[in-house]
């Protein structure tokens, strides 16, 4: 597991600069000798054509290369020690260790509302996160591979302490 | 079909002007309410977090009403061109919305109810720091608003249904697939900003069911506390409902392109068998795509979850490949004439692809494993709501200030106004897409680091883009005071 932060970011910020000069350059045209409707439509919609194909293969791309990620699976078929998780107004009940390279499972609920139970790494990053809600257990299915101390914070507004709701393990 | 004159539009005019005038002053204070938590996340003011989050509940629900409000006059009086409309359900609808409103403003000023728009059950009841009143005045001022949400929903799409020739003629049916027959009848097809009516119309109604049916069940609750709702039940229906009101809110506020950037440009945006396919696709996906907001509940049956991912995938062809790019086309090359009004409706398409391409990346399973609920959320929705929405509002409110008083902004109003929304909002939107980027998460009164370094320099980008909307709300009264010399149709 690890964060997509920066690599999105800066793949954001690239897809945006590059809507931006595009935009831009459409609206500088209308200072330029303007063409009639008639002329610019049938061009327009060949390029169409072709933008329309590019943002599908986009996306069949993006969703194939998503699916071997999905984070589902039966519970019953996740092999691995299993730890439980218990969230509530305003703390974790959590494991003190769990083992590194190795397959684990955290079996995660709520005693009271809606949390979420967000993993940072020892580096500050959110790697994995799971609900932890009211009468359901949620599997997350997570392998760690850095050994040190993880901070669990919820990500599930939750109520007044919400941002004070902190819990930790360490991987070793 | 009854198409009303100019003459007779004059009450008309005053519905769409009390429905855009209470949604954008409910906008520009709820700025101001934003401002004030992104100041407080930067450690500029102190403020109390039970006083924090009834604000952040306010604003969240107070900023979607308030677009709502404006696509909803807006769109009514466009639609009211094409078919004469009740006066009276308008009023109702609307009056219906405004003790919403009152009801939604009492729970969170005095009341301080702090369980967030989205009321996850049994938050609401659990560990609640505020008055048990509250809960229930939440509730019932968002029954209202979903009832008067009702009322237009209903009038509207008995409205496309009687223009058109029912759903076969509203959806163009006949003008896609039996095009040439569909020409030589001479009917006409329905205007691109009447799919937008009919969209948001079904759309509106299905997402008002799912709001009513968990609001009863969460009164229900309030009354007798024994009754207990199932999480995950709840959770689907706030979900289905908050997303799809939410983003109709873009759907309606198109309509208004379609409607004036034409005419701003010289050219014609009519309807093509390509526009009505795409408006097929954004009924469906609009209705489809709220799972992405449960992909971190595991215990959702996992066919929904795939689901989330292709129909937020799908949802973003019919702008990026129709509306988006039609509307540069319309743009490229034409006699465009830049004015507030034009300049607003332009922007807005860039924010609202810049802002799509944002929620994309978050739809996408693996990602939203690393951002869900991160500050990378609000960065993604405030692109498309505030440079998207909030700008075609604004260029609606222009086209129609700039029609009546034959006047136009001066160049230095709009670069003020450029420099203050744009810039500004620009400074603002990063902030959040780095924290969120760097896994701060959202909804946090006190914010982990780098959080409250990042809030420093968004509340800047926050302050300019707040001076830009009061420069914007000085120069529409000075349009809106000049003497009438055109009455719009």
């Amino acid at each position: 597991m690890e964060s997509h932060g920066t690599a999105v970011l800066f793949g954001f910020l690239i897809a945006a600069a590059v809507i931006l000069l595009v935009m831009a350059a459409i609206a500088k045209s209308t200072h330029e000798p303007s063409i009639a409707q008639t002329i610019v439509q049938p061009r327009g919609y060949r390029l169409r054509r072709g933008w329309l194909w590019a943002l599908a293969a986009v996306a069949v791309v993006a969703f194939a290369i998503s699916l071997p990620s999905f984070p589902y699976g039966n519970a019953a078929t996740l092999s691995g020690p299993h730890f439980a998780i218990v969230a509530m107004q305003y703390g974790f009940q959590t494991p003190q260790s769990v083992p590194s390279h190795t397959p684990i499972v955290f079996d995660v609920s709520s005693r009271d509302v809606n949390h979420g139970f967000g993993i940072y790494d020892p580096a500050g990053h959110l790697i994995a996160q799971v609900q932890a809600m009211p009468e359901y257990v949620n599997h997350l299915p997570i392998t760690f591979a850095r050994p040190g101390h993880y901070l669990v914070r919820c990500l599930e507004y939750c109520g007044i302490a919400h941002a004070s709701m902190q819990g930790g393990f360490d991987v070793q | 079909m009854t198409t009303a004159t100019a003459l007779d539009r004059a009450g008309s005019r005053t519905i769409m002007w009390a429905y855009l005038v209470t949604g954008i002053s409910l906008f520009g204070l709820l700025a101001l309410v934003g401002l004030a938590m992104r100041a407080e996340q930067a450690g500029w003011i102190n403020v109390d977090p039970g006083l924090f989050y009834a604000l952040m509940t306010l604003h969240g629900a107070g900023m979607i009403t308030a677009m709502v409000l404006c696509g909803m006059g807006g769109l009514w009086y466009l639609m009211d061109g094409e078919l004469a409309l009740d006066r009276g359900i308008a009023w109702a609808a609307y009056v219906l919305i405004v003790l919403g409103v009152i009801g939604v403003l009492l729970s969170v000023l005095p009341g301080h109810f702090g369980a967030a728009w989205t009321f996850l059950y049994p938050l609401p009841f659990v560990g609640a720091t505020w008055p048990n009143w509250a809960t229930g005045a939440f509730l019932i001022g968002v029954a209202l608003v979903m009832l008067g949400w009702i009322v237009w929903c209903t009038q509207m799409l008995g409205c496309v249904l009687r223009a058109y020739g029912g759903f076969r003629g509203a959806l163009g049916w006949d003008l896609v697939f039996h095009h040439r027959a569909f020409e030589q009848s001479g009917r006409r097809e329905p205007p691109p900003f009447a799919f937008g009516a009919l969209v948001t119309a079904i759309d509106g109604l299905l997402s008002a069911a799912a709001g009513m049916l968990v609001g009863v069940a969460l009164l229900v609750h309030w009354i007798d506390p024994s009754v207990a709702l199932d999480p995950l039940w709840a959770k689907n229906l706030t979900y289905f409902f908050g997303h799809t009101f939410a983003n109709l809110t873009i759907y309606m506020a198109i309509g208004f392109v379609y409607a004036a950037l034409p005419r701003y440009a010289n050219r014609e945006w009519h309807t093509s068998p390509v526009l009505a396919v795409a408006w097929w696709a954004t009924l469906l996906f609009v209705a489809t795509a709220y799972f992405h907001h449960l992909y971190m509940d595991f215990v959702q049956p996992h066919a929904l979850q795939y689901v989330g991912e292709v129909a937020s995938y799908l949802a973003a062809f019919p702008p990026a490949v129709v509306t988006i790019f039609g509307g540069a086309l319309l743009v490229y090359r034409s006699p465009l004439r830049w004015t507030m009004g034009s300049m607003f409706l332009y922007a807005g398409l860039v924010g609202w692809l810049i802002g799509g391409i944002g929620a994309l990346i978050d739809a996408t399973v693996p990602i939203n494993l690393s951002l869900h609920n991160t500050l990378w959320v609000p960065a993604h929705f405030h692109t498309y709501l505030l440079e998207g929405v909030a700008l075609f509002v604004l260029g609606w409110i222009f086209w129609n200030l700039e029609t009546r008083s034959g006047q136009v902004s001066s160049l230095a109003v709009r670069w003020l106004t450029g420099i203050g929304i744009f810039g500004g909002g620009a400074v603002l939107l990063l902030g959040w897409y780095v924290a969120g980027a760097a896994s701060v998460p959202r909804r946090y009164a006190a914010q982990p680091d780098p959080g409250p370094a990042i809030a420093s320099w968004a509340s800047i980008g926050a302050i300019v883009l707040c001076i830009g909307l009061i420069v914007c709300a000085i120069e529409a009264v000075r349009l809106a005071r000049a003497d009438e010399v055109e009455v719009a149709a």
